[in-house]
């Protein structure tokens, strides 16, 4: 934790690290140390900047990037939904804690057949997401809520308050910082759910491009796709973390 | 007790729906808390005591007596293990869901999110009724924050906090009003202020009030009987009636019979915290 109390030596290990990365990348794809399958790291990006291959890529990004958003948005609000109906309705909250374990427990891979035959080709990506979603914000959010200290706790109960009334100025007030670190965990999780999603038959997607380039063994549109996606998730979680340090700030 | 069933004529006439008599009656309180493992605490122990609608009541006691439970029991945010509580003939809380108890507590329970004007409008929120603006203005300026309206907690000083607390208590013009130790945080000076004001907010609404504090002083300027408890398990050791004349001022707290009270209570308290050790 000594470099979590400085910023700076943080960021320069942060970087460092990064670096370290991208630089051994370069040389096991320059020298082959993992075959052939693995390019150098500045074929993939010579491959980015073509007009086609940035074309190709940006086109599959927003297909992905849509369908993630989608099913973050979905995800999010029914999770957050159950949360509060579990909280308000105690009864209801064993059976909704157990159903969320199961759906989380059921691999995606496996549950990916059964979409497509229900949901549909298109919208499995955004089903997935919001699958890899739910259970994450129904966790933060559930610890969110049971989080009320107990003094604010014993205001509302002296003010003679309703169950309703209690959730809206305490417990919903209180769960925002957890609901955006839900949120920073959930986004990439959005990402990379959409992006499975997408392998299943999907007409369009990053997904899509990254099954077809390793089935036409096309390495830096393979690699070119997962570069896309990672470079999504990670600004996902960037943004949100930024969010969530506003809102600790203001009501934390 | 003639004086408080004149004061008890006056409350009637301005709160007609407020039962006449008793408003807070403790009839063999006990409380004993549950540690864990078998083991227990006892708080309190066989407790009586009945305050008069519009009374003035202090209790005083050394820390960990108990104080806060009886506070506790009268907001119905506890239940007594043995015996029973009332207020205004009803269970306890009752009140709370009528909205007409007020309560400051220890730690000032503030809402961090929410601004002082905010946190002082919650009570009318809560109760559903449409915020009371020129009341809300008309608390921040009672309690001296004007001009930190915007503020959130963490922006205001201990004292400020405390302030605020009491505002949000009295935003209801409630019953029944409890005070758990509010003025503690404060500095000496502020103290005394805030201790005028309630004096002040008192003789006008002359609201039901329990007064939780550990300071002898404090409660013989407000208070018309003074409770001394015991430690623990706590027991009212004495009950001392203050017939000082209102408002209490520095005549009165200058006055030899102040201080013989003050010295008599304060050796009370020496004697139980003696005990207590």
């Amino acid at each position: 934790m000594t470099a979590a109390a400085r910023p700076g030596t943080a960021a320069l290990f942060g970087i460092g690290g990064a670096l370290l990365v991208v630089v051994a990348a370069q040389l096991v794809g320059q020298f082959q140390l993992a075959g052939r399958a693995w390019p150098p790291l500045t074929d993939v990006l010579a491959y980015v900047t073509t007009p086609a291959g940035s074309g190709l890529l940006l086109r599959n990004g927003l297909v992905t990037l849509t369908a993630a958003a989608q099913g973050l948005l979905l995800g999010v609000v029914v999770a957050v939904f159950g949360a509060a109906l579990a909280l308000v309705v105690p009864m209801l909250r064993p059976g909704f804690e157990r159903f969320a374990a199961i759906l989380n427990a059921f691999p995606t891979i496996a549950l990916a057949p059964l979409l497509i035959t229900t949901a549909g080709r298109e919208d499995t990506p955004m089903v997935i997401a919001a699958l890899s979603v739910g259970f994450v914000m129904f966790v933060t959010m559930t610890s969110g809520f049971a989080n009320v200290p107990a003094a604010h706790s014993d205001v509302l109960t002296v003010l003679g308050s309703s169950r309703v009334q209690r959730l809206v100025r305490l417990e919903l007030p209180r769960a925002v910082p957890s609901f955006f670190d839900g949120l920073t965990l959930s986004a990439p999780a959005a990402i990379l759910g959409a992006t499975i999603g997408e392998w299943f038959g999907a007409p369009k997607g990053l997904g899509l491009l990254l099954v077809s380039a390793m089935q036409n063994y096309q390495m830096p549109l393979l690699w070119s796709a997962a570069l896309v996606a990672t470079a999504l998730s990670l600004a996902a979680y960037i943004v949100f973390v930024q969010f969530q340090r506003i809102a600790v700030r203001r009501f934390g | 007790m003639s004086t408080s069933t004149i004061r008890t004529a006056q409350a009637e006439v301005d709160r007609p729906a407020a039962r006449p008599g008793a408003a807070v009656t403790i009839r063999g309180a006990e409380k004993v808390f549950s540690l864990g493992r078998g083991r227990t605490l006892q708080a309190l122990a066989e407790v009586d005591l009945e305050i008069a609608e519009g009374e003035f009541v202090a209790i005083i006691g050394p820390s960990g007596c108990g104080k806060s439970t009886v506070l506790r029991l009268a907001a119905g945010l506890d239940t007594p293990t043995n015996g029973a509580i009332e207020v205004f003939g009803d269970d306890p809380h009752r009140l709370a869901k009528q909205h007409r108890l007020g309560v400051a507590f220890q730690e000032h329970a503030l809402l961090p999110w929410a601004s002082v004007r905010a946190n002082i409008a919650l009570p009318f929120q809560v109760a559903g009724r449409r915020v009371d603006k020129a009341r809300v203005d008309e608390l921040i300026q009672l309690v001296g924050l004007v001009g930190f309206e915007d503020a959130r907690p963490k922006q205001l000083s201990g004292g400020m906090r405390q302030r605020a607390s009491i505002a949000r208590a009295l935003a209801l013009s409630p019953d029944l009003l409890l005070l758990d130790e509010p003025f503690g945080a404060l500095d000496a000076v502020t103290r005394r202020r805030m201790n005028a004001e309630l004096a002040r907010i008192w003789g006008e609404e002359k609201i039901t009030t329990i007064l939780v504090t550990h300071d002898v002083d404090e409660a013989l300027i407000l208070a018309d009987r003074v409770v001394v408890m015991t430690g623990r398990p706590g027991r009212i050791r004495k009950i001392a009636k203050v017939d000082f004349p209102r408002p209490r001022g520095f005549e009165t707290t200058r006055s030899p019979e102040f201080h013989d009270l003050v010295d008599e209570l304060t050796a009370l308290l020496d004697q139980v915290e003696g005990v207590d050790d």
